[in-house]
């Protein structure tokens, strides 16, 4: 069962990176470079800590967003050529295809940190580089599972981009929304309506993961103890990955496929 | 061999009237752009509240903060064109200041603008609400900060000339506990500028108080206090002796 499971993360591992991954990663670690230095230009004073959280920002999510429709790609096609039908007629089960893909994810993750670790670990602090690779990788598998759900079930590449960039903007905007949600309890003197509407998005809240779950960037700009910031990052990204991972073998399994 | 040219009025004359034509339009065009640039100054809008801020910094706050620094310290250049910070609106510019320093309280980065950037305007009323400013936030760190109310003690003597403010300035900094670190000199601007508010006898006391208390260790510093302390009782004395005379 387990050779099977890596077979076909094999061969799934070799769809994605057929896709010219290298070129996209070049491309993106050009950019962050670019912008980086122009941003080390302007400031005044702490330039180089400036540029090493934007640069570590900037690859953040324009590797968050490569990561996610690289995923969505990947799945999508094996509903377009009709993949899971031809899978479903071999000895596997479905868990094997959620087990095969939750290792690309972690593989593509990994090769996507590389660069960035890379890149960190150069313009700043090895330690900090290696806090930085380590929350970046939570960070992307979180989203990459949250993006195989997301396929998973809309069976559509842009629906599930957008469903998946919802979820992870709504957490990153979660404080946001929640001020405004209170200050709109305060200006309408406390209606029925705007208290609904708050303790519905605080209901959500309980779905969505915490400022927890992401890497923190004040690691460039003051000394932190990366160990225990990493630990609880670890824990709450394991809990709400498992919590998709069983979404995703409930929905898979629920699929009717024509065989 | 140079070329022969012919007359300017030996050419066609639709060439010669589209020529003037032109000529004028690019006159008129660089004036009317030249009027409308300096119309076409944007103010600075009104910050949000440092809790939107955050909300909007998605965790990374501290870069957000001196990325609004740097933004804050673009605002005089719009369109490849610099504007005279006298344009600018002091009142909204200290707001913004404020929010980036709550957004990012470890950053230096406001107060370095406050006292080296913003302080080069004329304008008096700006340079004390910019003043006003830095010895404000002084109080969060004063660690960090006692470069920048140094700093601003100078431009309060010389930029400002209102002695009695650089006083006020000097006298937080000589206060500061031995805990923290700057330089003798940050405090000594407190009797130097006691003196020359003809107020010597302050400095003099101010200065046996530093040497009697054994709180300062270097040889340098101690023979430059010495010496100042010589310096001002002999102006003491001739102050004294002008009169009777």
């Amino acid at each position: 069962m387990r050779s099977q499971t890596i077979s076909l993360f094999r061969f799934l591992m070799l769809g994605i990176l057929s896709k010219r991954l290298l070129v996209l990663v070049t491309i993106m670690v050009l950019g962050a470079v670019l912008s980086g230095s122009f941003i080390n230009e302007l400031a005044i004073i702490n330039g180089a800590a400036i540029q090493t959280a934007f640069v570590a920002d900037f690859l953040r999510y324009s590797l968050a967003l490569l990561a996610l429709l690289m995923i969505a790609t990947s799945v999508a096609e094996d509903y377009e050529f009709r993949q899971f039908e031809r899978l479903l007629t071999m000895p596997l089960a479905r868990w094997q295809y959620i087990a095969a893909q939750t290792l690309v994810i972690a593989c593509l993750c990994l090769l996507l940190t590389l660069p960035a670790a890379l890149l960190v670990s150069l313009y700043g602090d090895a330690a900090i580089g290696l806090y930085w690779a380590a929350a970046l990788w939570l960070e992307l598998f979180l989203l990459g599972v949250l993006g195989l759900l997301a396929i998973l079930s809309l069976e559509k590449i842009p629906q599930a981009v957008i469903f998946s960039l919802a979820i992870y903007m709504l957490a990153k905007f979660s404080g946001l929304i929640s001020l405004m949600l209170s200050e709109s309890v305060k200006l309408s003197e406390g209606s029925v309506g705007s208290r609904v509407v708050e303790f519905i998005f605080g209901a959500i809240l309980y779905v969505i993961p915490g400022s927890k779950t992401f890497a923190q960037n004040d690691v460039f700009f003051a000394s932190q103890d990366l160990i225990a910031m990493l630990g609880s990052q670890l824990a709450s990204v394991s809990i709400y990955a498992l919590f998709l991972l069983a979404v995703c073998l409930i929905d898979f399994y629920r699929k009717e496929f024509n065989l | 061999m140079r070329r022969g040219e012919r007359p300017l009025l030996l050419l066609p004359r639709p060439l010669l009237l589209g020529f003037l034509v032109l000529f004028v339009c690019q006159l008129f065009y660089h004036h009317a752009n030249r009027a409308q640039m300096a119309v076409d100054y944007q103010a600075l809008d009104k910050p949000l509240s440092a809790s939107v801020y955050r909300g909007i910094a998605m965790g990374s706050e501290q870069l957000l903060g001196y990325l609004l620094a740097i933004r804050l310290q673009l605002h005089d250049n719009q369109a490849g064109q610099h504007f005279r910070y006298s344009l600018i609106d002091y009142e909204v510019l200290i707001e913004w200041l404020d929010r980036i320093t709550e957004l990012s309280p470890r950053t230096e980065y406001p107060m370095l603008l406050a006292s080296r950037v913003y302080t080069t305007t004329g304008d008096q009323a700006r340079l004390r609400a910019i003043l006003g400013f830095i010895q404000r936030r002084f109080d969060d760190d004063p660690q960090l900060h006692w470069r920048r109310l140094a700093e601003a003690t100078v431009i309060a003597k010389y930029k400002v000339h209102d002695l009695e403010l650089a006083l006020a300035m000097a006298e937080k900094l000589a206060q500061l506990p031995v805990s923290v670190e700057m330089p003798n000199w940050a405090r000594d601007f407190q009797f130097l500028l006691l003196a020359e508010l003809n107020e010597l006898e302050s400095a003099i006391a101010l200065i046996q108080a530093l040497l009697q208390t054994d709180a300062v260790h270097d040889p340098d510093e101690k023979r430059f206090l010495e010496g100042k302390l010589l310096d001002f009782q002999q102006k003491l004395s001739e102050s004294r002796q002008t009169p009777q005379n």
